[in-house]
């Protein structure tokens, strides 16, 4: 066990710190700590919505100030927080588990993440520089109009978005071309680990529709700063062609941000059931099905704005078809488990936890592409509910398994497992608490995006055991982040491959050294370590 | 025809069930699995090496694949349901969203934030927006209709119950998006008869001093029509009988002459970025603006 910093040596053996380095995993490590920043910051502004909400007819913040406040969560914690912390799994894991030295381009891939991190820093330079943006993380046009929102928030919104995208554009081209074209000898497409398969499908995702966002968002300055009229009715333009090219990005956003995480928990449940992933062929297709489905989607957002019933019904007809591929996974994981031996770490109960959570916010996304329940619910609480038991009790609880299942390799220490209990059941009660009390105040007329709400509607309790969630759900990730700080300082030494795993990143040290192998590996199977170890057991496939 | 609220109520009930016993189904499969599998047991053997099962896997694709499909069969039926199936509207109603408040179009009369229909009858609310995009929704009338600017979109009502419904506006649209509040009175076709032609005839003013505050300096008169007077601004909600309504700014506060004088004294602290400024009045001329105002009927 070789103990090699993370910080990369030049051929000379000249240090290059962390501004200056092209390593993919120092990238990867920076990445994830923007998002881990990003996530705190997201999270803190949610306490505050939740403060204020927490009983009616409060007076904490002003209204401006909510307003700003949940249309910077929005923002941050989906394109600051939660891709970031994909993408950067994404870029410290894929060549170790590819068996590859690096990314096909190390300097391109040093570009997106400071082209992400500056189109963070410009959003939060609004703040500075007169007020955040105020309307909403979508920003409908005309409220997303000079006329309406004449502060300069919404340009800062465009700026950082158009920054931010383009990095992550960069990105995916990056790491679909290492996917494609850097994979070690034997290494067959159909042999790679799951996680790559879904970085791959996510990476064709954003190329379809980051585009899209950006193509938007400069219409959208020309509104504002040149007097255009795309979006402008009084001159001529569209409303509603904001949402279309807003949602034809935003819907495959929201499978951005799940299909890795689906990933990740792919990884953990065979090694900790010690067994292959049951239907390797069906997790990867069916997520090639989601991808090419949710290009087709995207009006399902749309559906109270009086598209029609002809458009209504066939965005519905695609909406629950892309539930069955999303579905199918959920039995894959679940046969992977049935005759293993299951090893419940923190990082398994994460993965089990994902499942469970997951399917909550999977099957109230199908009764929201039932347009008349749709009709009834949507742009309430429920879809507050919906959204975050997709984003959190799927996304994040993925993104929790991976940190615990990954840390000890990219760090050479384990996390703590006693307060990774910890972490995962208060985290469990906490968002649980928080989000599904949600479903029942949207049913019963709560609009989302309210900075208050009269006391005569009866919705303060509900509120209040919301808050209360949150609250716990905030002592979770102070835990997590305790683990964090002390695990890095003083966990228990890793070694090489602490879970007994099957995948290439556990053949070499941890943390791995710059060039990744010290030999560029060949392998045999979708379990080279797995072949390795056992030699009288190897994977046929 | 069924109310559209009872319409989805069922839709929502059947989904309801299908959910919920997939939800039981996959969550038990789940806690069986770590509970009958889990290592601490001990279990005797090696774990097992299967890895597909393409009939199982084919099985567990076609079986959602099918409810799905009955699903979305009973999802084309209430979408029809809902928008009228047919019944024509027995009558129209103009609602248009502004920056915080709605404006209700009977015709050539005008009245704010308090929908008045008649009961059991089947109505269809032509919608549509002067600034923003907002969202007609009172959750126990059933669906939300989005109301665009430039554009009409319209949505079938039908109140089985007479009596008031809350709702309030649904898409975000600015700063006072949460006092954007609805109130849906449903009466029988009489009163409702007799509250339109109340509605229709002009104000009768007492004038006095407080028709003079009202007319001071253009002040109130720029926004504000008083149908009988020369006031006739269209920026805020015509207030020919606005006394008859429950609520002030849009639901933020009841209606009564205490409250009117203390929201005249200053709007923004009762709804703050409201479009309408405080205005520097004096304590005699609060006074008799509120009882003017309150006297409209």
């Amino acid at each position: 066990m070789t103990a090699i910093p993370l910080w990369v040596r030049r051929p000379a053996g000249e240090r290059v710190g962390w501004l200056r380095t092209v390593d993919h995993k120092a990238i990867g490590v920076l990445y994830i700590g923007m998002g881990v920043a990003f996530f705190a910051v997201g999270g803190l502004e949610a306490l505050l919505l939740r403060a204020q909400l927490a009983t009616p007819e409060a007076g904490l913040v002003d209204p401006e100030t909510f307003n700003q406040a949940f249309t910077v969560h929005g923002v941050t914690m989906i394109l600051l927080a939660v891709v970031p912390l994909l993408v950067g799994f994404a870029n410290y894991m894929v060549p170790l588990m590819i068996g590859a030295p690096d990314v096909a381009f190390p300097r391109l891939n040093a570009l997106s993440f400071w082209l992400s991190l500056v189109g963070g820093v410009v959003l939060y330079f609004s703040f500075l520089a007169g007020g955040a943006p105020d309307t909403g993380w979508f920003s409908y046009a005309p409220l997303s109009e000079r006329a309406f929102a004449p502060g300069t928030g919404v340009d800062y919104y465009i700026l950082g978005l158009a920054v931010n995208g383009a990095g992550t554009i960069i990105g995916a081209i990056n790491l679909s071309v290492t996917i494609l074209l850097m994979r070690c000898p034997g290494m067959a497409i159909s042999r790679v680990p799951l996680f790559v398969w879904m970085t791959l499908v996510t990476s064709v995702l954003i190329l379809g529709a980051y585009p899209a966002l950006t193509a938007a968002l400069v219409m959208l300055l020309v509104d504002r700063q040149l007097s255009g009229h795309f979006f402008d009715p009084a001159g001529g333009g569209q409303a509603v062609l904001w949402q279309h090219l807003f949602w034809f990005f935003g819907h495959p956003e929201v499978y951005i941000m799940v299909l890795p995480a689906m990933g990740m928990i792919s990884e953990v449940i065979p090694v900790f059931s010690r067994k292959p992933i049951f239907g390797y062929g069906f997790v990867a297709g069916s997520s090639v099905a989601i991808a090419f489905l949710s290009f087709g989607v995207w009006a399902h957002h749309m559906f109270a704005v009086g598209l029609g019933d002809t458009e209504n019904a066939i965005f519905s007809a695609t909406s629950m078809l892309i539930a069955i591929p999303t579905g199918v996974k959920i039995f894959n994981w679940i046969a992977t488990m049935i005759g293993g031996r299951l090893r419940m770490t923190t990082a398994m109960l994460f993965a089990v936890g994902f499942i469970a959570m997951f399917v909550i916010g999977g099957l109230s996304g199908v009764s929201l592409a039932v347009v008349p329940i749709d009709l009834a619910v949507t742009d309430s609480y429920y879809v507050v509910a919906h959204l975050h038991y997709v984003l959190f009790g799927g996304t994040m609880l993925g993104i929790f398994a991976g940190a615990y299942y990954w840390f000890p390799k990219m760090t050479g220490r384990l996390l703590s497992e006693r307060l990774g209990r910890w972490h995962f059941w208060l985290t469990f009660a906490g968002f649980n608490l928080t989000f599904l009390p949600q479903h029942w105040l949207g049913a019963v007329g709560m609009p989302r995006r309210v900075f208050t709400y009269a006391a005569s509607t009866g919705w303060g309790p509900l509120n209040l055991i919301s808050t209360i969630g949150a609250a716990i759900l905030a002592i979770a990730m102070v835990v997590f982040f305790v683990n964090l700080v002390r695990s890095l300082r003083s966990g228990e030494i890793a070694g090489d491959d602490p879970w007994d795993a099957f995948t290439l990143e556990w053949s070499t040290t941890s943390p791995p050294p710059p060039e990744n192998f010290a030999t560029i590996p060949a392998v045999t199977g979708r379990r080279p370590l797995w072949d390795r170890k056992h030699p009288e057991a190897r994977d046929k496939s | 025809m069924r109310p559209p609220a009872d319409a989805i109520g069922t839709l929502a009930l059947i989904v309801g069930v299908i959910a919920s016993l997939i939800f039981i189904g996959v969550e038990a499969a789940l806690v069986y699995a770590i509970w009958r599998y889990r290592a601490s047991r001990n279990l005797a053997g090696q774990p097992a090496t299967f890895e597909r099962n393409r009939r199982l896997e084919i099985a567990w694709t076609a079986a959602p694949a099918l409810i799905l499909a009955a699903v979305f069969v009973l999802t084309l039926g209430t979408m029809a349901e809902i928008n009228g199936a047919g019944v024509a509207p027995a009558m129209r109603i103009a609602a248009t969203g502004h920056q915080w408040w709605w404006e209700f179009g009977y015709g050539g009369t005008k009245t704010a934030n308090e929908l008045h229909v008649p009961v059991n009858t089947p109505i269809d609310l032509d919608l549509t927006s002067v600034d923003v995009i907002h969202s007609f929704w009172v959750p126990e009338l059933g669906p939300k209709m989005d109301m665009l600017p430039g554009t009409t979109n319209h949505l079938r009502v039908l109140a089985r119950r007479a009596g008031s419904y809350e709702g309030q506006c649904a898409e975000f649209c600015g700063v006072e998006h949460a006092w954007m509040r609805i109130r849906v009175v449903a009466q029988s076709q009489a009163e409702f008869d007799s509250w339109l032609a109340a509605q229709a005839v002009p104000a009768v003013t007492q004038g006095g001093d407080g028709e003079r505050v009202f007319f001071l300096s253009n002040i109130c008169v720029n926004c504000h029509t008083v149908r009988g007077t020369a006031a006739a601004g269209t920026a805020g909600p015509d207030l020919t009988h606005v006394a008859s309504r429950a609520t002030i700014g849009a639901g933020v506060l009841p209606n009564d002459v205490a409250r009117m004088r203390a929201w005249l004294a200053d709007p923004q602290r009762y709804k703050p970025g409201s479009l309408m400024p405080r205005v520097p009045l004096s304590d005699a001329d609060l006074d008799a603006l509120a009882a003017y105002l309150g006297a409209l009927k």
